[in-house]
Formats: structure tokens, C-alpha cells, sequence
């Protein structure tokens, strides 16, 4: 099939997963920062206990959306977002929704590893600290949980109480991770995750996700179209603001169905 | 070599040189103070400065009014600075630094950043000191904290907005609120640059000799009573540095020794902290 993408009759092509198994469905979401309109009316499902994976070349927009998911960009006067996007059914961009409680259910790691100014073990018990109190116990038990979810437990175990600036790059993005698994939430949204780290780092980041997608929902992007073919269940393409294709990961890679997305992974731009 | 490159290494060598010469200068400068106030004040240097308090031309004494005087004002004065500075730099930083009253406010705070120190002594001296018919320590540390809380302010905005946007976004996407984030994680991570915020504002304060003169007069006797007349050592360097005296020339000497080895010791005391507080 081949259509104009940039034509304005374009219609999103997209192969959802099974209904009853989705967990997060943007409809029709378009993007503003101040009167720049950044994303078009884009539709996205979300498969829960899957990695799905947002590609597309640079300022396509795949940031951005998943920025919506939190409602990460509510810290910046002058951003709005339109449309829907649903969370086990309600739609996380009214008005009155809880951010707070929002953040918690939906974790985000970011392009450059985050760690706080602060040791290991505080670094993991932040966020759950925000969010309800713990025993002494309990928290050490669920700051070692997490910290071996994130694949970083062997480590640091040694070194729980130093800081979490003194880790390396890589260690520093899955402190990030355990940090974000640590309050437990349903989706965890990456962007990014692996830019800033050398292979062998990312193997290992790639690892824990892979691990981590039996308890949690993920979407991640990333620039690393090996990385979204290697690790996803599902693939987005977004293309100038626009979701140009959706599908399975294995159809969007091998069988694309619009011309664009074959030539962005075949390499002919982007 | 091509005649370009010889021009811009030429032009490198002769950079290098100038900036070398004005820094010569500059620790030049500082050396011969430095230098002059310990061969001067250093012999001057006994128990009895702690011990005794202003003494008559000619007979024994010490300093230790002018600094119990200096201290407290000081230090009430920096609590009222690092509470407002802190927060009012972080208000302009992380909230309404962007709104017209935002604007408002950092232009008054440069503003006031370089008002000479004596119209603000004047300042207090018709609000606080004229009618309540008194000189007063409290006095004085409203003027020093007037002086050091615009130095404090404007540290703490410049020190935020370096603390990278990346910091606030993980701080709320763990489910935070701007205040807890703010709080726990970008105060922290500052911790370093608001303390320096804190010794610049002292370091500025230490010295401050004409805004007390208007406030807290001075007090040859020592009076802990803050609500009374006050000595520090500021007023003692002016006092006996203008006297005909030997004995008030050498406490002079001593009492600004003192102050430049309090802003020295505060700066150790300042970076040792911030250090063992990175964790590294």
C-alpha cells in the first residue's frame, strides 16, 4: 500500500493487539508546545506485560508522546495536549485527574541516566517514600528487590550507602530503573534508555527489560532500530508527528505496510 | 608553518601572557594585604584579646566585647539571610522567576545587590533606630542581613538553574510534588552552591563597617543584651585605626586579622561540609 504520508487524508495504519489486552490507548492525541503543533491526532495501543517500542527519526514526535503518558510535560506553562489517552479505561489528560497518583503508576527513566544526589539505598527508596511509609525492614527488603530486578543487586550490595553518583553510566541507568520499578508501577516508559551507554551496558539494560516485562508494561524509545527489533512485542513508527504505522514488531519489520516505514527501516532516510 | 598558524600562535602566546600578568596582579595585591595584616596583627595576637574588653588609651584590654558583638549580629543577621535568601532565590529559580512580579523582584534584588552599604545603615536607622530613640544590636543585624540577602538570593537563582531540568522531571515522575522535589532533590543537589551563596553573604557582612556605625553604634563594655548598644570588630578596626594611640593602632591591627581569619575559617569549615556531603 502506499500512501502520502504528509498528506493530510493520511490515516494511521495500524495492527492492534487483541482488545482485552490492552492496558494504555492514545486516540487521537495531538501536541502543542505554545502554538507549535508537534503531534497530529495520534493513535496508540498499548499491550500490557509487553515492551512496545516507539522508532522514528529525530523530532518525529516519539518523545513527546511518551511524555503525555505521565504527564511529564504538565511542568511546562504553555505545553497541552489534546485528545484521549486511556488508562485502564479513564482518560489520564482531563482536567481533574491526580498527577501525583498518576506518576506513580506510570515510571519513567530518562535519555541521560538521573541518579539523586543521594546514596544507593535512598536513591531506590525515594519514591517509595513519597508514597507510603515503610519498616526499616520491609524497605531494606524492597530496595534489594528492585535492585535485583534492575540486574545492578551484585554490584552494589557492598556499597548501598554510597552515592549514587559514583556509579558508572550504565549501573547509574538501572539504578534509574530500580528506582522507578521500586514504587511498583503498572507501565514504565524509557526514553531513550541506552543513548548514553556503551554496548555492553546496554546489553545488560536490554537484559533487565526482557525480565521486567512479565510484571510490567513497557514502551520505550529509541533511535536503535536493532534495539525496538531485538526487545519489543510491538513497534509504533511515527514519522513528523504522526503514527504512521503500528503493528506487531516481526509484520512492521519484515511486511511494512506503508512505503515510509519500509524506507525508514530499510535505511533510505531518517 | 603556515603564516596563518604562526599568527594564531602568536596570538595564543600573547593571551596566555596577559592573562598571566593579571593574575600576577591580582595575587600580588592580595599577598601584600594578607601579608601586612598578619606581620601587623599577629604580635598583637594574646589571651587577653578574648578575655578583655575595650580598653582605656594606654592601659591593657581586649577585643572580646567587639567580637561576642560581631558574632551575634552576624549570625542573626545570616539566618535571616539564608531563610529569605534561600527561599526567594529558589521562588525566582523553580516558580515565578518568569512572571512580570518575577521580574519585579530580581531587578530590585540587583538592585540592592549594589547599594552602597551606608544608605542602607541609613535606612535603618530612620525605620529602627530613630524611633525607638536607641542604637541596638538588632539594628545592626537587620542591616547586615539587608546586605547579605541579595547576595544570597541571587547565588541561590544562578546555583538552581544550573541543576538540570532532567533532575525536576525524574524528582516528579516518581510521583512528587514540586515542593518535595524541590526540597529533597534539587536542594540537595545544590547544597554546594547555596552554602558558597551563604559564605559570599558572610564574607560581604564580615567587614561591613558603616551601616553599623549607624545601628548598632559600637560598646566599649561587653553587652549581651541585643536590644542595647553593640560592639564589632568592624567598628573597632575604625574607631582605633583613626585614634592617636599605639596600643588602639595595634588592636586595629588585630581585630582585622580576626575578621579575615573568621572569613577563612568559615570558607574551610563551608567546603569541608559541602564535600563530605557529595558522598565522594
Amino acid at each position: 500500500m502506499s500512501t502520502d504520508t504528509t498528506s493530510p487524508d493520511f490515516k494511521s495504519v495500524i495492527t492492534p493487539p487483541p482488545a482485552d489486552s490492552l492496558i494504555l490507548e492514545a486516540r487521537g492525541v495531538s501536541f502543542f508546545y505554545g502554538t507549535h503543533q508537534a503531534l497530529f491526532g495520534v493513535d496508540m495501543p498499548v499491550r500490557k506485560n509487553a515492551i512496545t517500542a516507539l522508532i522514528g527519526p529525530s523530532g518525529c514526535g516519539k518523545s513527546t508522546l511518551l511524555r503525555i503518558f505521565n504527564r511529564i510535560y504538565d511542568l511546562y506553562p504553555g505545553q497541552h495536549a489534546e485528545g484521549e489517552i486511556l488508562l485502564d479505561g479513564e482518560n489520564i489528560l482531563a482536567p481533574r485527574v491526580d498527577v501525583t497518583a498518576l506518576r506513580a503508576r506510570v515510571g519513567m527513566v530518562f535519555q541521560k541516566p538521573t541518579p539523586f544526589p543521594m546514596s544507593i539505598y535512598d536513591n531506590v527508596a525515594y519514591g517509595v517514600r513519597l508514597h507510603q511509609s515503610k519498616s526499616k525492614s520491609e524497605m531494606d527488603e524492597l530496595v534489594e528487590t528492585s535492585l535485583r530486578r534492575a540486574a545492578l543487586w551484585d554490584e552494589v550490595k557492598d556499597k548501598l550507602h554510597k552515592s549514587g553518583l559514583g556509579l558508572s553510566g550504565g549501573q547509574q541507568q538501572r539504578l534509574c530503573v530500580a528506582r522507578g520499578i521500586a514504587v511498583n508501577p503498572e507501565i514504565l516508559l524509557l526514553d531513550e534508555p541506552a543513548s548514553a551507554l556503551d554496548p555492553v551496558s546496554t546489553a545488560k539494560l536490554e537484559d533487565t527489560l526482557e525480565e521486567l516485562k512479565r510484571d510490567y508494561t513497557i514502551v520505550i524509545v529509541t533511535h536503535n532500530l536493532q534495539q525496538a527489533a531485538r526487545l519489543s512485542d510491538y513497534t509504533g513508527f511515527m514519522f513528523l508527528g504522526k503514527m504512521i504505522e503500528f503493528g506487531p514488531t516481526e509484520e512492521l519489520f519484515v511486511k511494512p505496510k506503508v512505503d515510509k516505514t519500509g524506507d525508514y527501516i530499510g535505511g533510505r532516510f531518517g | 608553518m603556515s603564516a596563518r598558524l604562526i599568527r594564531r600562535k602568536l596570538a595564543s602566546q600573547i593571551f596566555m601572557v596577559v592573562c598571566g600578568i593579571a593574575t600576577l596582579i591580582a595575587l600580588t595585591a592580595l599577598v601584600l594585604i594578607l601579608y601586612t595584616l598578619v606581620t601587623r596583627g599577629i604580635g598583637g595576637l594574646n589571651l587577653e584579646i578574648f578575655t578583655q574588653d575595650t580598653p582605656a588609651p594606654g592601659s591593657p584590654g581586649g577585643l572580646r566585647n567587639t567580637i561576642v558583638g560581631s558574632v551575634m549580629m552576624c549570625g542573626v543577621a545570616m539566618i535571616v539571610a539564608l531563610v529569605v535568601g534561600v527561599l526567594s532565590g529558589t521562588w525566582l529559580a523553580e516558580i515565578g522567576g518568569d512572571t512580570p512580579y518575577g521580574h519585579a523582584v530580581r531587578f530590585l534584588n540587583d538592585v540592592l545587590l549594589s547599594a552602597p552599604s551606608i544608605l542602607v545603615g541609613l535606612f535603618v536607622y530612620q525605620m529602627l533606630v530613630e524611633p525607638f530613640h536607641g542604637y541596638s544590636g538588632w539594628a545592626g543585624a537587620v542591616a547586615l542581613a539587608i546586605l547579605a540577602t541579595p547576595i544570597v538570593t541571587r547565588t541561590t537563582e544562578d546555583i538552581l538553574n544550573l541543576q538540570p531540568n532532567a533532575l525536576r522531571e525524574a524528582g516528579m515522575a516518581l510521583g512528587g510534588s514540586q515542593f518535595i522535589t524541590i526540597r529533597k532533590v534539587i536542594w540537595k543537589a545544590a547544597g554546594t552552591g547555596l552554602l558558597t551563596g551563604g559564605l559570599l553573604g558572610f564574607a560581604r557582612i564580615s567587614g561591613e563597617t558603616a551601616p553599623l556605625l549607624f545601628t548598632s553604634l559600637g560598646n566599649n563594655f561587653l553587652d549581651l543584651d541585643m536590644s542595647h548598644r553593640m560592639g564589632a570588630l568592624p567598628i573597632a578596626m575604625y574607631n582605633f585605626a583613626l585614634s592617636p594611640y599605639d596600643d588602639w593602632n595595634k588592636l586595629a591591627w588585630v581585630a582585622a586579622l580576626l575578621v579575615a581569619l573568621a572569613v577563612l575559617a568559615v570558607n574551610i569549615l563551608g567546603r569541608w561540609l559541602a564535600r563530605d556531603k557529595s558522598g565522594h
